[in-house]
């Protein structure tokens, strides 16, 4: 099948379609490809960006007339391994497009995060072939934006709620426990498929491997100089979240073989007194390349991200266990251990930020919100303090994924710079 | 000879130094293009002088896209050029003709901690701009209205603050109780900005707006500081350049 008649087959809004995927390609290529001495190893993730709307969705698409499901998720909270173990496909959604804002805000609020809009028009203009390719949208209640959104997008397309506790007090965790366990239940109605110990603990197998992986390519980045781009590896913690789990880890850790080499001969993409730049706040969804993209055109290099499209993500991983309900309830703790802003107090995060930024070298932590976001909006107080403390140079910055700030955020990125080197 | 030439949104200034002497100092307006207006003014020095600058540091928004000299951000300028004035002090207030600054630096003039607003005009030069301009002032109104009861102006906007004065004049209410309102609005909003990043004793108060005396007597009572003003506060950004050159 064209890719075309995928997407008529998934009804989606060719023209639309069209003049969204239009300007990308110009965008890659000079953003990614024009780039020198990047790895061989990225060009798996750049073809997985060529046809970001072929390859996989032909594959979910082909899993679905297997009488498997797609569900998709928005949130790191989410237990990948539950859906992944009954054979079905757990994927991301595009969240990260100025294109969708104003579509989304045809529903929602204009005072709004603009990662909730974006997705929220992703679905009204039908131009998500992921999304139209989902049977369901795992939402959470991570924020209320994104709480009160899921009732609106439920109209639109099936969508679970997950209820995650805002505390980390005992009775929290038996809630989120219990939620869990729910949602193990509801996934073994919607697929079909019963859990046993042996495909649950495939799942979390598969989950951890990718997880893993991860980690590994995030442990690279505290040589110097830097082996790979702060770039590249957002594009690869982005792809980690649609791309089979499988096939994906072989990718990162075949990329990590080639920069062990590189790390072993120092041959890095940056000079070695390159600035090196901790990043933390809220996530970058794809295709949300800016803040990277500005840093490292201003002489930086990005070593970490301290994000839900970064550390967040692939820190922990599950513990192993011998029978379902003691799989279930170590796939209910690992998330517990990721330092949300939606939690209160949080405490942990500024450790994480902290360690971070001393393990990976940072000269300087760039505090990143997007506009509206409450949570994380808030929290920059404390990271801010923190950073004083720690006597840690740090830039606070708030944007959307609008072009149109970016000699602003370059101006600010470029003052913090100026202050490291002295 | 080193020169800094600061390419600003409003104005565009040129100083140049001679063994640390300012031996040349020119601002023309911008006119929405900083760029030509800076070619224009180093033509004009050169017209003069005979011979271009040594060294040149280019700083301002029009800074990227300018073919000579080294860039250096208006945020690291502002900073070296205050310090030439008031080198113990560390709280730096920039009220530019787009944006508005806090700087702190150290006892080197080098930048610390710094924010900016560039996002909206409200509480930069040009919400002072867009409003004095509409009220066509008398130079006896605008004296004295530091004698009058400022009138609060309430919008964060400055499209809806200059709707909101025009209902003002229009039920009667004195120029010079507008006038001191939008100053005194302005500086709340400026104190507050001053202290998201910490208290200071003395602030080192620089750009255009630091021209307006009714605004700086705001400022120092929002604020509880010592304001200090460096002679001409529009060009200490032009002359950390220099300096930095």
């Amino acid at each position: 099948m064209e890719n075309r008649e995928l997407w008529t087959a998934l009804g989606m809004d060719l023209e639309k379609h069209d003049d969204f995927l239009a300007p990308v390609p110009a965008i890659f290529t000079s953003l990614f490809l024009d780039r020198p001495n990047r790895p061989k190893g990225m060009g798996y993730f750049d073809a997985v960006v060529g046809d970001v709307h072929g390859i996989r969705v032909h594959e979910l698409y082909a899993m679905k007339q297997a009488g498997k499901k797609v569900f998709s998720t928005f949130c790191v909270y989410v237990p990948e391994e539950i859906i992944v173990a009954t054979g079905s496909a757990s994927i991301g959604l595009c969240a990260g497009a100025q294109f969708t804002v104003s579509s989304g805000e045809k529903v929602l609020p204009r005072n709004l995060c603009p990662l909730i809009k974006s997705t929220m028009g992703f679905k009204l203009d039908r131009i998500c072939p992921y999304f139209q390719v989902s049977d369901w949208v795992i939402g959470e209640t991570t924020c209320d934006g994104k709480k009160k959104a899921w009732e609106i997008l439920n109209k639109y397309i099936p969508t679970y709620v997950m209820e995650l506790p805002q505390k980390k007090e005992t009775k929290d965790v038996s809630l989120w426990e219990e939620e869990v366990q729910e949602f193990a239940s509801f996934i073994e109605r919607e697929t079909k498929v019963k859990l046993t110990a042996e495909n649950l603990a495939q799942g979390i197998e598969t989950i951890n491997n990718k997880r893993l992986a991860l980690q590994r390519l995030a442990d690279l980045r505290k040589h110097t100089p830097a082996p790979i781009h702060g770039l590249d590896v957002l594009l690869i913690n982005q792809l980690s979240f649609f791309d089979d789990p499988v096939r994906f880890a072989a990718q990162v850790n075949a990329l990590c073989d080639e920069l062990d080499q590189r790390v072993k001969e120092g041959i890095g993409v940056a000079p070695a007194n390159a600035p090196r730049i901790l990043v933390t706040g809220t996530p970058q969804p794809l295709p949300a390349w800016k803040l990277h993209a500005l840093i490292e055109q201003a002489g930086a290099v990005v070593v970490g991200e301290e994000t839900c499209t970064g550390e967040r993500y692939y820190k922990d991983v599950t513990e192993p266990a011998d029978d379902v309900g003691n799989m279930l309830a170590n796939i209910a703790k690992r998330p517990l251990k990721v330092n949300c802003a939606c939690f209160t107090p949080n405490q942990g995060r500024l450790e994480d930020i902290a360690y971070m930024a001393e393990n990976l070298k940072a000269d300087a932590v760039i505090d990143f919100s997007l506009q509206f976001c409450q949570p994380y909006g808030v929290e920059s107080y404390f990271v801010g303090k923190e950073m004083e403390k720690k006597q840690i140079p740090y830039l606070r910055l708030e944007s959307d994924f609008s072009e149109e700030d970016q000699g602003q955020l370059l101006t600010r990125i470029e003052a913090l710079l100026e202050m490291i080197r002295g | 000879m080193q020169a800094g030439l600061d390419l600003g949104s409003v104005n565009t200034k040129l100083v140049v130094l001679e063994d640390g002497k300012r031996v040349y100092q020119q601002i023309i307006p911008s006119r929405f293009d900083s760029v030509q207006a800076g070619i224009a003014l180093l033509k004009t020095y050169v017209d003069k002088e005979g011979e271009k600058p040594e060294k040149l540091v280019v700083t301002g928004y029009g800074r990227v896209n300018f073919a000579e000299g080294r860039v250096i951000t208006e945020i690291s300028c502002q900073a070296r050029g205050c310090h030439h004035y008031f080198s113990d002090k560390e709280y730096i207030l920039d009220l530019g003709g787009q944006d508005a600054k806090v700087i702190r630096k150290n006892g080197n003039g080098k930048v610390v901690q710094f924010i900016m607003n560039d996002k909206c005009a409200a509480g930069t030069g040009r919400f002072l701009d867009v409003i004095l301009k509409g009220l066509n002032l008398t130079a006896e109104e605008f004296s004295s209205a530091a004698e009058a009861s400022p009138m609060p102006i309430n919008s964060m906007c400055t499209v809806f603050a200059e709707s909101e004065v025009i209902t003002m004049l229009a039920k009667g209410v004195p120029k010079p109780e507008v006038i001191a309102g939008l100053f005194k609005s302005t500086a709340k909003r400026l104190a507050n900005f001053v202290e998201s990043v910490g208290h200071p004793e003395t602030l080192i108060f620089t750009g255009g707006g630091a021209h307006y005396d009714l605004l700086t007597r705001f400022l120092e009572k929002e604020l509880k500081v010592n304001l200090v003003i460096p002679p001409e506060p529009e060009l200490t950004a032009a002359l950390g350049a220099a300096l930095l050159a």
